[in-house]
């Protein structure tokens, strides 16, 4: 009942009968191993069998009997790449502008399994996505954390409600018109048509969470209304926040209301984060970095007047500012892999960026005990790289979910 | 005399003056300590790159090259030094480079270059050396191209080579394809009219004059009309076209140009299908920036990537690729990277940014590849070429030191950040000039309030 459009489509996903067995162990030998969070392992053994890591270790890991093995001489393993903040591009109906403030709807509700951005992401190694409602509201809605391959669309969710994604900036008032009279023959004659609008869009919406929340202390009542019962749990700290904001004047709107009303938010692109550094710290924020290569030496990459700099990597990492690589919130994103490669480029080391894009949103979108790195117990969620895959020709060669390699399946 | 003098002198001579003087200096410079990547030849770790007058006398081993007492060491120790890029064909760096009309083989783009150009300095900051300029792709007949060195301060100062060809483009701009092709068909039409009806006067003017009906002393004395001697050449081979062709679908009308013309052919992304008839063309080919792109079947809605530059790679077919304007396309090495994604042998995509497109502007005695003979034109890297992690730290050309990263201020812009912090925490900068003063007329009491900077009395600004 819960998942409409994943249950739908279940039947249709003839594909998954055609996926191999993997309950057999398959041994994969000789790899470099980047686990996620700890050194890597040279020489490493990673064993898999029905959809688990058996085990993670050194050339001596044991083997069980009868086990596949595959010689991955020359190759490095990686935990399956997690997107905390990933562009379903192929499906456009991520904004639902019946309204400025919809806390409720549900980006799962329109998630395809088949939408082809997908196929796109297990190309690259991604196998685990947050997404997210589109910017266009000032609340948008709630995320989810989806596997970018499923035996069977339900078995592709991780994380229903994940995320309640707000959006601070231009992009929520953008081709809102004021009403001046005459026939209002449009739905853009609306409000917010200001960046003080869109704030207060948000303040009023949180007044009314606010208000809900200190009645229902009292006599529990008519229950709230959805959105309502969804921006209470933000402001209970039973779901993250999650405010889209680039420049550095959207950084501190976004920073100023999360302290007004008590709940803490994750800063999603925060392109200008290198201006706001203190305040990140101060605050103990967490920002999900979009697109580390979209910085040039002329003209401007940011969006909504930010000035991004290629510094800006290197500076989170130096001041302990917690951050992942992302590339849903910027158009001009490459490959995931290929942005934690330009943050490695703009002065990030190689350990710290594997890790911001793997076991860090993992740990962040709070998947981490299923995926995002590489240990005993875990989905086998892996990619297996022709070399280094922060090197500009590496490609991935196979790709894994839950053991099964995505790719060999189109 | 000083000798610690001469070099800085030197160098401050040889950056204010560009690269103009190059032809004149005497000077010598040894790049020492590096390991030199030649491209087509192997590798010298710690080699001596040795260039005099410009050119590339010498090139070997540290112990095999003696490097004069008066050179200019260049020490790369640690380093990689290799050939800078070149670049067949590029439409940037121009202050517009699609005319409103589209038939315009009478311009040359020598008059659209902008030495003050962004791309022109992305170009040393990526270690391009050589590129070729010609009109955009929105056009017909689009005038002539030139090679420049993307350094100086005019044009003369970065020209090369000049009328290195027409540009000719099977883009269809506004109209249809087919009416793209036919407007093409008709002005190279109308150059060969006004070629036969030029040659057919002469001859009757010839005749006439043998005949005696025109006087011993009179002599022929039209010339081709100036705004179709160019187009004219194009249609006489003695003028190489370089046409644009944006798709598959044009490939029918390029091949049967091809025939006629002496054709340099720039492919569009669209090509996988072309790969038969380029090799029957049997010519080198310049791939457009678009290096890999993505085709859904409409069919099934199945999505797959195409990449023709293997395809041209895996039929012995040499190409040269372009640069982007802008973005990772716009790095050597990204290009290089993705190439190799694509199955591309890293020795053929360093190729298609080095000797195959020295080659296509006939220059592959000049640049392309680190010879002795050819003009020292190098780049010093920190590291591999194609490694993600290298930056460009020096680039040589004809033996002038023309860019360091170090001195690179655009680089540093967005690498130190904690600098300009500091200066927004003091305010804005503040000119003896220009500061705020308040008017000496009218109500002095609310105006300088309204004057004040801004950021001085702004709470949570510049913690």
């Amino acid at each position: 009942m819960k998942l409409p459009t994943f249950l739908g489509l279940a039947a249709a996903a003839a594909l998954c009968a055609l996926a191999p067995a993997q309950d057999k162990p398959v041994v994969y030998r000789n790899a470099r191993l980047w686990l996620g969070g700890k050194p890597p392992i040279e020489n490493g053994v990673l064993v898999t069998a029905g959809g688990k890591i058996l085990a993670v270790g050194g050339a001596d890991t044991k083997a069980p009997d009868g086990a596949t093995v595959v010689d991955c001489a020359g190759k490095t393993i990686t935990p399956g790449l997690v997107d905390a903040s990933f562009r379903a591009a192929n499906n456009n109906d991520f904004n639902e502008q019946g309204d400025e403030i919809t806390p409720h709807v549900r980006v799962l509700d329109t998630l395809d399994p088949d939408d082809r951005s997908f196929e796109r992401a297990r190309a690259s190694g991604v196998t685990t996505v947050h997404v997210m409602p589109g910017t266009r509201n000032v609340i948008g809605g709630l995320g989810c954390v989806v596997k970018t391959w499923g035996a069977d669309p339900k078995s592709m969710v991780l994380k229903e409600d994940a995320s309640l994604r707000i959006t601070m900036g231009s992009e929520p008032s953008q081709r809102n018109m004021a009403i001046r009279g005459g026939q209002v023959d449009s739905i853009y004659y609306r409000r917010p048509t200001t960046r003080m609008g869109v704030v207060w869009e948000a303040r009023r919406a949180f007044y009314d969470a606010k208000e809900a929340l200190q009645k229902s202390q009292g006599d529990p009542g008519a229950p709230p209304s959805a959105g309502i019962e969804v921006l209470t749990r933000v402001l209970k700290g039973q779901l993250t926040a999650v405010t889209t904001a680039r420049s550095e004047q959207d950084l501190r709107t976004a920073l100023r209301l999360a302290a007004e009303f008590g709940y803490k938010t994750i800063l999603d692109d925060a392109q200008d984060a290198h201006v706001v550094l203190d305040e990140l710290v101060a605050t103990k924020s967490t920002v999900m970095l979009g697109a580390p290569s979209a910085t040039v030496i002329s003209g401007s990459a940011g969006g909504d007047g930010a000035d991004p700099r290629s510094a800006t990597v290197a500076l989170l990492a130096q001041r302990g500012v917690p951050f992942v690589i992302t590339t849903g919130s910027n158009l001009a994103a490459l490959d995931l892999v290929r942005e934690a490669m330009f943050a490695v480029r703009n002065g990030l080391s190689p350990t710290q960026a594997l890790d911001a894009i793997t076991v860090e949103p993992a740990k962040l979108l709070g998947i981490d005990q299923r995926t995002g790195s590489l240990a005993a117990g875990k989905d086998a969620d892996f990619v297996v790289w022709s070399s280094d895959p922060l090197d500009p020709s590496a490609i991935a060669e196979s790709v894994h979910v839950d053991g099964i390699n995505v790719l060999a399946l189109r | 005399m000083n000798m610690n003098l001469l070099p800085a002198s030197l160098l401050t001579w040889a950056a204010t003056c560009a690269l103009v003087a190059t032809a004149v200096a005497q000077d010598v410079v040894a790049v020492k300590g590096g390991k030199v990547l030649p491209v087509g030849a192997p590798a010298i770790d710690d080699g001596v790159v040795l260039i005099e007058n410009g050119r590339i006398v010498k090139l070997g081993k540290a112990s095999e090259v003696e490097i004069p007492w008066a050179a200019k060491v260049v020490d790369a120790t640690g380093k990689t030094v290799m050939p800078t890029w070149v670049v067949a064909h590029s439409q940037a760096g121009q202050r517009g480079f699609n005319e409103n009309m589209q038939n315009v083989p009478w311009l040359s783009v020598a008059d659209a270059v902008d030495p003050s150009a962004i791309w022109f300095e992305d170009c040393l900051r990526n270690g391009v050396g050589t590129v070729h300029v010609l009109a955009g792709n929105q056009t017909l007949l689009g005038g002539l191209g030139m090679v420049v060195r993307p350094f100086g301060r005019t044009v003369e100062d970065m020209a090369v080579a000049s009328n290195t060809g027409m540009k000719m483009s099977l883009f269809a701009a506004g109209g249809g394809r087919l009416q793209q092709i036919r407007k093409l068909r008709r002005a190279l039409g109308d150059l060969r009219d006004y070629l036969a009806d030029f040659d057919r006067r002469k001859a009757e003017f010839d005749k006439e004059k043998a005949a005696g009906a025109v006087g011993a002393d009179k002599t022929w004395t039209e010339e081709i009309d100036r705004t179709k001697k160019a187009g004219v050449d194009l249609v006489q081979k003695k003028l190489k076209g370089w046409l644009y062709v944006p798709s598959f679908a044009e490939m029918d009308e390029a091949m049967r140009l091809t025939q006629d013309l002496d054709l340099q052919l720039v492919l569009g992304p669209n090509m996988d299908e072309a790969i038969a008839m380029l090799k029957r063309l049997a010519k080198p080919v310049v791939i457009d920036e678009t290096i890999e792109y993505y085709e859904t079947d409409e069919e099934t809605q199945k999505e797959t990537k195409h990449c023709p530059a293997k395809l041209l790679a895996d039929a012995g077919i040499p190409f040269a690729t372009s640069l982007a304007v802008g973005g990772p396309g716009s790095y050597p090495w990204w290009q290089i990277g993705t190439l190799m994604r694509n199955g591309v042998s890293r020795d053929k995509a360093i190729e298609s940014l080095t000797t195959v497109p020295a080659k296509m502007l006939g220059l592959d005695a000049q640049v392309g590849s680190l010879a002795e003979g050819k003009l020292g034109n190098v780049q010093i890297l920190t590291g591999d070429p194609l490694a993600a992690t290298s930056w460009v730290e020096t680039v040589i050309l004809e033996g002038t030191i023309v860019y360091e990263r170090k001195d690179d201020p655009r680089l540093q812009y967005l690498f130190q950040v904690e600098q300009d912090k500091a200066k927004k925490a003091a305010g804005p900068e503040q000119p003896a000039g220009n500061a705020p003063v308040p008017p000496k007329e009218g109500p002095k009491a609310d105006a300088p309030k309204t004057e004040q900077p801004a950021g001085t009395g702004n709470p949570g600004e510049g913690k």
